[in-house]
């Protein structure tokens, strides 16, 4: 699915149920917009599956928690 | 913001437009102002929004939300709740033991035959909570031995680190320096229709009337969280009462309204209320930075060095652009995330960019005033070089001769009296740009014509610029087009965020209209005894090119069409759209030193959206991007009790809102470039504002205040400090 | 909201004896605090007993000169009043600055009076407070930038929330007030109550059964009067602070002060009156320097808390332009 692609949620790496609003709008990112200031995230995450920013374990919804073995992690 | 330096989604290599979808040289109606096809309808009451569905048989949910920042659940009894008058279902939406991480974390929900019911009743939900300490400032969070949010994690991650160029060289070359630390607060979105949902159930689909910015987008959600097919979902957003970010998703409360409705065996509307949507629909987080910055004697820019933070409540990240926009060829930044137990923050319009800009830009006027310049030179000087996506250097020059920043006093109004009057300038940025969306288009026998996208208006209109296009391609009235969007029943489209909406939408409307007009050329060319690549539709007629008397009527034309009309399909294409906006604002205020009472006198916003598609809708953007953002600067504020924890302002009353009489002469100069197709304007107008007022408090009163918002305690503060010979 | 039983009276009488009444009855006027009270579940009354009907809503001349006010007027006819605003042009000031004309609309001259406080802790259901029967305030740590600067024993630190109250009370005003019991005459001034821990659920000295049902203003006298507000918002707030002055001129010019009223709204648990501020106008001109003068005398004894500091200079200035309104001296 296109629209379910993002830079920051990778599959394979990340949780399938993550997810942030740059996964739900059609953005197109311009060529020369980096010039003008350095990587940065500023996303807000949420789960899927719970509908909130944790997961059905409790714990935060985030890139950096949404990977590896947790048990909720869908790959 | 939504990408990352060198990230974004892998594009295909952009195909060459094909000629026919090319925009119009000479348009009739793009960039007209058109009124709001559905303003009679809003005005009026007749159009129905989430809140104004009513089923037969709808009874009412309510949600209990933990009433404490930080708790376990030890137990959750549901037994006298279940007896209460009125009441249908009732479910547990967390069970104990689990962790609670903010006032208003969802816990259990019921629901009853009169709203009023569903309230009451909510208060027999009996839970206990094993409360557990808490953490409300980022302050709180940060200090040693500070108690932790999360009993699993840390009150702070680090973040991204960055380095550029050569500090020590950058701080060599400054012949001043300026370290200082800036702020701005945590706000909410406060969408004038609070989040919530309609759900009903037939069999095993889902019918559900959602105030989402994304109805497809909410439809999975729904879907996933439910586990049922997303094909047995349907999402209806007809109207929309705001989102500004918060409403991609059906969130908790549109699921447990989902399964109430099926425990309940009857349709279920669950909308929040005020208070529930300023605790638990997202915020804006807040930002902070230490910042050491060097400037050359001749003004430029040479050296940045940061320490930032900021929270985005109970495990959210809360980071933003730094430096934002000038040019520091030498610079460090550190990030760290700090977590506190509040809602979660979500994306609000221009994620990261207010505050990055806010941060950036008061610094800015630091540095013009030490190399005695002034403040538009000076970031002239400084600005990217021009180019489409990056129009400042002119906007500086434009705007400031038409806001009369000539008459413009340094730093500090000279003249008598209690009131001083000041302006102050900034610019910003923001991406939009579009792709991915799909529409359909039937052209009937009588004439008439629907146009379909899956798209939804959230307030800026796009259901009259889906009109728009269709209208100037098929060369008819927009009366004669009848749009239908807001309903995962028709194709696909993005949700409404990033400014994308626009640009994705209006090329697709493009590209579907005139493969319809195409296929309708080729049943009139042969009446018209010609070929359909002759034939030009205009004016409510078809007719070959350069002879207006060879055509038909479109009524007449259409007749042709017989039993079958035409139906067709089609997508947004490279070409018709782009990304990349530039704008610069300026403000001017009064600010009375007696009482430290701030009032905006007048905005001049210079903002480009490539090509504009209704210019009425755009300029609508500019006006709520900027009354949004003087509410950032002035008014809101997200206050937690500082002991408990505990929000103080979670209504209409001390979470203050401008008003009519505090908003206001908003002057607006779009810069229309039709060469770059449509990229959209609902984030950037709102960057800058905060910006340019805090500037302009700071040349009225010769004192920096470095946060927001400038509230008279910290402007008395500032020039009290002033007095005793602070900085 | 509990379900409760309704009352919709039609005299004085009948209103009162609805009051008495075996569980909580409170009276509704126009609703603008006490409905949303009752949404928010800060009172939960098992009897609402409507006065919109059995008070007075009229204005009416008294013998000496002054005016008598029915509780039950609108807000809006009030700051409306010719007469009013001819003999007690603060109080015109104030009514038409409060909330919003919607809020005006509603709002009557007894239940602004008579309203609730407005601290974000009161107004919170989580927060049991002393307001609600609970031991802590909860603004002395915590967030009370809108709270009070003066009366600040505790143990409640509000301000009190009556734009009303303030004019009412430098102008000498009286309240009539009924009872099942009769009727009894209250000046403004004793009728307010700083809290102690035994009266603390309540702000004034109106027993449980009794209503206002007049407001009787003395003939004004040779007084020049002034009123100012020190509002964030234009509307839909509330004042941060303000202040009503009443001055007694004499002298061979006309211009000397011989006694003066300040009020301070906003600022204390009661409408705050300065003795401070009228000590150091008396006997002075009235101009410019003598307004800053009093300005700086009212702020003098001001105790403020950790976060409102500020107030002090909001102070100053309400009371220095309030006199220099009265002095027909162009302020900001
Ligand atoms: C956003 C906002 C801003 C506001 N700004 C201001 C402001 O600037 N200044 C200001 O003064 N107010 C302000 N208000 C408050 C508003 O003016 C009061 O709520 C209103 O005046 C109350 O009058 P009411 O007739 O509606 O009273 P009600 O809500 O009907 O009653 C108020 C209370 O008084 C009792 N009561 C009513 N009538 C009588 C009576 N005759 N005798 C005894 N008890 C009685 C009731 O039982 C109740 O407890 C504001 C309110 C809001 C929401
Ligand atoms: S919380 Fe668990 S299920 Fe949800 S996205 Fe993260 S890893 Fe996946």
């Amino acid at each position: 699915m296109d629209h379910l692609t993002s830079p920051k949620v990778q599959i394979g790496v990340h949780c399938l149920n993550l997810r942030h609003k740059g996964m739900y709008v059609l953005a197109t990112p311009y060529p020369e917009e980096s010039q003008f200031y350095d990587a940065y995230d500023s996303t807000a995450y949420w789960c899927v599956e719970t509908q909130q920013a944790f997961g059905p374990d409790g714990q935060p919804a985030r890139p950096d928690c949404c990977q590896g073995d947790r048990d909720c992690c869908k790959h | 913001m939504f990408r990352q330096r060198g990230g974004g989604p892998a594009q295909p290599p952009p195909k060459p437009l094909d000629p026919r979808y090319k925009w119009p040289e000479k348009p009739t109606l793009l960039g007209t102002s058109v009124k709001r096809l559905d303003g009679p309808d809003k005005v009026t009451g007749r159009a129905r929004y989430t809140y104004d569905i009513n089923r037969p048989g709808m009874i009412y949910g309510r949600i209990v939300r933990s009433p404490v920042p930080h708790a376990k659940i030890t137990s959750i009894d549901l037994s006298a709740v279940q007896k209460a008058p009125g009441v249908k279902a009732v479910l547990a939406w967390k069970e104990a033991g689990a962790e609670l991480f903010y006032q208003g974390d969802p816990v259990a929900a019921v629901a009853a035959d009169t709203e009023e019911r569903a309230r009451d009743a909510a208060r027999l939900v009996r839970v206990r909570y094993e409360t557990l300490p808490h953490v409300a400032t980022e302050a709180q969070a940060m200090a040693a031995d500070a108690p932790q949010w999360s009993t699993a994690q840390a009150n702070t991650r680090a973040g991204t680190r960055q380095e550029t160029g050569d500090l020590e060289t950058g701080f060599k070359q400054a012949a001043h320096i300026v370290e200082q630390t800036y702020s701005t607060h945590v706000i909410g979105h406060v969408c004038l229709e609070t989040h919530g949902t309609v759900c009903e159930w037939e069999g095993d689909k889902l019918t559900a009337w959602v105030s989402t910015q994304g109805c497809h987008q909410a439809a999975q959600g729904f879907a996933q969280a439910l586990g049922i097919p997303q094909t047995d979902v349907r999402v209806i957003t007809q109207y929309m009462g705001g989102g500004f970010g918060s409403k991609f998703a059906p969130d908790a409360q549109g699921i447990i309204c989902a399964k109430l409705a099926k425990l309940a065996n009857a349709p279920v509307k669950l909308m929040l209320d005020r208070r529930e949507e300023h605790l638990d629909t997202g915020n804006r987080p807040s930002a902070f930075a230490h910042i050491k910055a060097g400037v050359s004697a001749d003004g430029m820019l040479t050296a940045f060095d940061a320490t930032s933070w900021g929270t985005g409540g109970a495990g959210q990240g809360a980071n933003f652009p730094l430096p934002y926009l000038y040019q520091f060829p030498n610079r460090r930044r550190a990030h760290t995330d700090v977590y506190i137990n509040a809602g979660t923050q979500r994306a609000m319009r221009a994620p990261g960019h207010p505050q990055g800009c806010f941060l950036t830009e008061i610094l800015m006027d630091e540095l013009a005033d030490r190399v005695k310049m002034d403040p538009v030179e000076f970031r002239i000087k400084n600005a990217p070089k021009l180019a489409p996506n990056a129009m400042w250097i002119e906007y500086f020059q434009r705007g400031a001769k038409q806001f009369g920043w000539d008459k413009r006093h340094p730093t500090g109004d000279p003249t008598p009296g209690p009131i001083k009057t000041g302006m102050g300038v900034s610019a910003h940025l923001w991406g939009g740009g579009g792709r991915g969306s799909q529409s359909h288009v039937d052209i009937m026998s009588d004439g008439s014509v629907v146009v379909k996208c899956g798209t939804q208006d959230i307030g800026t209109g796009t259901r009259t610029i889906v009109a728009m296009v269709a209208a100037e391609s098929l060369g008819l009235p927009i009366s004669a087009i009848k749009p239908e969007i807001g309903d995962t029943q028709y194709p696909f489209s993005g949700g409404s965020g990033g400014s994308t909406t626009a640009a994705s939408v209006s090329p697709a409307i493009r590209v579907t209209t005139m493969k319809a007009l195409d296929a309708l050329y080729a049943k009139v060319a042969p009446v018209l005894g010609t070929d359909a690549q002759n034939l030009v539709a205009e004016g409510g007629r078809i007719h070959v090119k350069g002879d207006t008397s060879k055509g038909l009527a479109w009524k007449d034309a259409c007749k042709h069409l017989g039993t079958e009309p035409i139906s067709v399909d089609g997508a947004w294409t490279d070409g018709l759209s782009s990304s990349g906006t530039s704008g610069v604002q300026f403000s001017e205020v009064t600010v009375d030193i007696e009482t430290g009472i701030v009032k905006v006198k007048r905005i001049l916003a210079m903002q480009d959206c490539g090509l504009i598609v209704d210019k009425l809708t755009a300029e609508s953007q500019v006006y709520g991007g900027v009354i949004a953002a003087l509410n950032f600067a002035l008014f809101e504020d997200r206050l937690l009790d500082r002991v408990t924890g505990q929000m103080v302002n979670p209504n209409m009353e001390f979470y203050l809102l401008a008003g009519m009489s505090d908003i206001p002469k908003i002057e607006i100069v779009l810069n229309n470039m039709p060469e770059r197709g449509v990229v959209g304007i609902g984030e950037p107008p709102t960057v800058s504002t905060a910006s340019a007022i805090a500037n302009a408090v700071r040349n009225a009163t010769g004192v920096t205040i470095r946060s927001l918002p400038l509230h008279p305690h910290k402007v008395l503060a500032a020039l009290e400090q002033e007095r005793a010979g602070g900085t | 909201m509990k379900a409760f039983a309704y009352v919709n009276a039609t005299s004085e009488r009948e209103a009162v004896a609805a009051l008495k009444f075996d569980g909580i009855a409170l009276p509704l006027a126009g609703g603008q605090d006490l409905l949303a009270r009752m949404k928010d579940y800060i009172d939960s009354p098992d009897r609402v007993v409507n006065v919109k009907n059995a008070l007075d809503a009229t204005v009416t001349a008294t013998p000496d000169g002054g005016l008598k006010i029915g509780g039950a007027m609108k807000v809006v006819d009030l700051a409306e009043h010719a007469q009013v605003a001819k003999l007690y042009p603060a109080v015109a000031a104030a009514a038409i600055e409060i909330g919003t004309p919607q809020i005006r609309n509603q709002a009557t001259v007894g239940g602004n009076i008579n309203q609730r406080p407005r601290c974000w802790y009161y107004r919170n259901e989580e927060f049991v407070c002393y307001k609600k029967g609970g031991s802590r305030c909860f603004a002395v740590n915590g967030e009370n930038q809108y709270h009070a600067i003066f009366g600040n024993d505790g143990p409640s630190h509000i301000v009190h929330p009556s734009s009303l109250a303030v004019p009412f009370l430098a102008y000498g005003a009286k309240f009539r007030v009924l009872g099942p019991n009769g009727e009894r005459e209250i000046a403004a001034a004793e009728y307010f109550t700083m809290p102690t821990l035994q009266n603390v659920m309540k702000e004034n000295v109106l027993a449980d059964e009794e209503l206002l049902t007049h407001v009787i203003l003395p003939a004004p006298g040779n007084v020049k009067s002034g009123h100012y507000e020190v509002r964030y918002k234009a509307s839909h707030d509330w004042p941060l602070v303000f202040a009503t002055i009443v001055l007694a001129l004499g002298g061979t010019s006309g211009n000397t002060i011989r006694s003066a009223r300040v009020v301070l709204g906003a600022v204390a648990p009661v409408p705050w009156r300065s003795k401070a501020a009228e000590d150091a106008l008396a006997g002075k001109p009235l101009n410019e320097q003598t307004a800053a003068l009093a300005g700086e005398a009212a702020v003098k004894e001001a105790k403020p808390m950790s976060g409102n500091a500020y107030k002090i200079q909001i102070t100053r200035t309400a009371v220095k332009r309030a006199i220099m309104n009265a002095a027909g001296i162009k302020t900001a």
